[in-house]
């Protein structure tokens, strides 16, 4: 228990900050606001000219698709790559070297302690947003609202998972900038985040099936519209864990291996 | 006159000499750059393939065909990395205000403004240009458009000034640390964001928004107009030509903005 309270304890330090950086930190969450709003008047526009457009989907279940995407996103937006790559390249991993605490676990407490926060505020623009268009569709039944809070949950672990593996070419480079930003583009385009997987041609579609991206956004988000039948659900939903769990034992080994191998500045 | 014409061009020469350090820092790291590069590539590739992918369920968004939007893409992308690769430093103005390390522009004895400009460059903004200029070419082959010397001098009057209005935007949104005193670009960040709108025709939006991008904060000249001007696009081509009038407009506003805020800058800590 003693072990567990003393990540609980930084989760919550790292949460305080968000509080201290409120300002900054809202108005970065309406500036991403912009990116959803355009969104739904372009997806709007599309279907009201041929509400066929959409597929599969109802326009109500579009803008749930484009809501619960924005929430997803909105989780862990103070863990990223430049942080990480500074703390490598500037050699303030030593200090961490030199607690007896797990790297990892530490920054997964540290990552995940603003969740609250970040879910809170996302959840209030989500809503307004919803409601300003004429609101969206809910999940049909509650087991896919229970299936996508765990789908949820492991989609912010992957995310999690992927960002500290990317993390470790810090010990190789020092262009954390476009390292993250290859990143985020290739998550965007392969998690559905952009635009629901279903809509590709299928080379892109395949391709993205053999990504881990995937569970970070159309996962939850098509398990919370219940669009795919129980053994598919199940599938993609293990399929996720696999990924999440895979890539979190994967950064642990790349950590252990690239720090053996590391200088550290000055000493 | 020949004296302010004379400040004038050492004041470009200056501009081009601070650059030219920045631009020497960076390429002392190779892999850097070529990261930059290729995630900027990246990005737009990614973008590319949203409307490509959305384009092949429709024909057309309120009469705007695939290449059009393209059109639009490009500027946005062309715009934002003249923006980066030329004029990075606007987006230090914040942390440069907060940490007080302000106080170095004020004592050379050049323009300020100049030294913002040049205080930094990004190189992803290469990468942009790059990727940018090679969609608008294929965009460009792929609309059917009547070629005249004028309209050819036109096309690069509008990448201009839409270059313009981006850079004139992230200058007098940066002033606002003048006031607001943060390490982070937040108002300039916030009003970027707004460049979202700018991918798209402005006649999906609702009037207020509208109203936003083509007057609050004229993101629709950036992108919209021009492409309208260039493929004969309605009633909104003849708007089109009013672009270089709005940038030089943004641009007064910014530098009279930014100079606003220069008279009440204080140094932290003293």
């Amino acid at each position: 228990m003693r072990g567990f309270n003393k990540y609980f304890a930084m989760a919550k330090a790292s949460l305080e900050v968000i509080f201290v950086y409120r300002a900054g930190f809202t108005v970065n969450l309406i500036g991403s606001v912009f990116y959803v709003v355009a969104m739904f008047y372009l997806w709007q526009t599309i279907f009201l000219g041929k509400p066929g457009a959409l597929g599969v989907f109802t326009w109500p279940e579009m803008k749930a698709y484009l809501i619960v995407a924005f929430i997803l996103n909105s989780t862990m937006t103070w863990f990223d790559e430049w942080q990480m790559g500074a703390d490598i390249r500037e050699g303030r991993v030593a200090t961490d070297l030199a607690r007896p605490i797990d790297f990892q676990l530490k920054r997964f407490a540290e990552a995940s302690g603003p969740i609250p926060f970040e879910l809170a505020s996302a959840l209030a623009i989500g809503a307004v947003v919803a409601f300003v268009f004429g609101g969206i569709a809910l999940p049909a039944d509650p087991a896919h609202l229970a299936l996508f809070i765990v789908s949820a949950a492991l989609a912010t672990l992957l995310k999690f998972s992927i960002i500290y593996c990317v993390s470790m070419t810090a010990f190789w480079t020092t262009g954390m900038e476009g390292v993250s930003n290859a990143r985020m583009a290739v998550q965007n385009i392969f998690s559905g985040a952009l635009i629901p997987l279903v809509f590709f041609p299928d080379w892109l579609r395949g391709l993205a099936s053999v990504l881990p991206f995937q569970g970070m956004i159309s996962t939850p988000a098509l398990t919370y519209l219940g669009a795919m039948d129980g053994p598919t659900t199940a599938f993609m939903i293990g399929t996720q864990a696999v990924w999440a769990l895979g890539l979190f034992l994967f950064g642990r080994l790349l950590w252990r291996s690239a720090v053996k191998a590391v200088t550290i500045n000055g000493g | 006159m020949a004296a302010r014409l004379r400040r004038a061009r050492w004041l470009v020469y200056i501009y081009f000499r601070c650059l030219g350090q920045q631009m020497k820092a960076i390429l002392a790291y190779e892999a850097d750059f070529v990261i930059l590069m290729i995630s900027a590539a990246l990005v737009q590739i990614t973008g590319f393939l949203f409307i490509w992918t959305i384009f092949q369920r429709i024909p057309d968004i309120n009469g705007w065909t695939f290449w059009q939007v393209v059109m639009m893409y490009s500027l946005v992308f062309i715009t934002e990395g003249v923006g980066s690769l030329f004029f990075e430093g606007t987006w230090r103005v914040s942390r440069l205000i907060y940490n007080g390390n302000f106080d170095q522009y004020l004592l050379r004895p050049v323009s300020p403004i100049v030294q913002v400009l040049a205080g930094a460059v990004g190189f992803n903004g290469l990468g942009n240009i790059i990727t940018g200029g090679m969609l608008m070419a294929i965009s460009l082959g792929n609309v059917q458009v009547q070629w005249t010397p004028g309209r050819l001098l036109m096309l690069v009057i509008l990448i201009v000034s839409a270059a313009t209005i981006r850079v004139a935007i992230n200058l007098g949104t940066a002033a606002s640390a003048f006031w607001i005193k943060t390490p982070w670009s937040l108002v300039p960040f916030f009003v970027h964001q707004l460049g979202e709108f700018a991918k798209y025709p402005i006649t999906i939006y609702s009037l207020a928004v509208q109203a936003m991008v083509v007057v609050a904060i004229p993101f629709a000249f950036v992108s919209f107009f021009p492409t309208a001007y260039l493929f004969n696009m309605e009633a909104w081509s003849a708007i089109g030509l009013l672009t270089p009038l709005v940038a030089v407009y943004c641009l007064f506003m910014a530098v009279t903005i930014f100079r606003i805020g220069l008279r009440r800058y204080e140094s932290t800590g003293h």
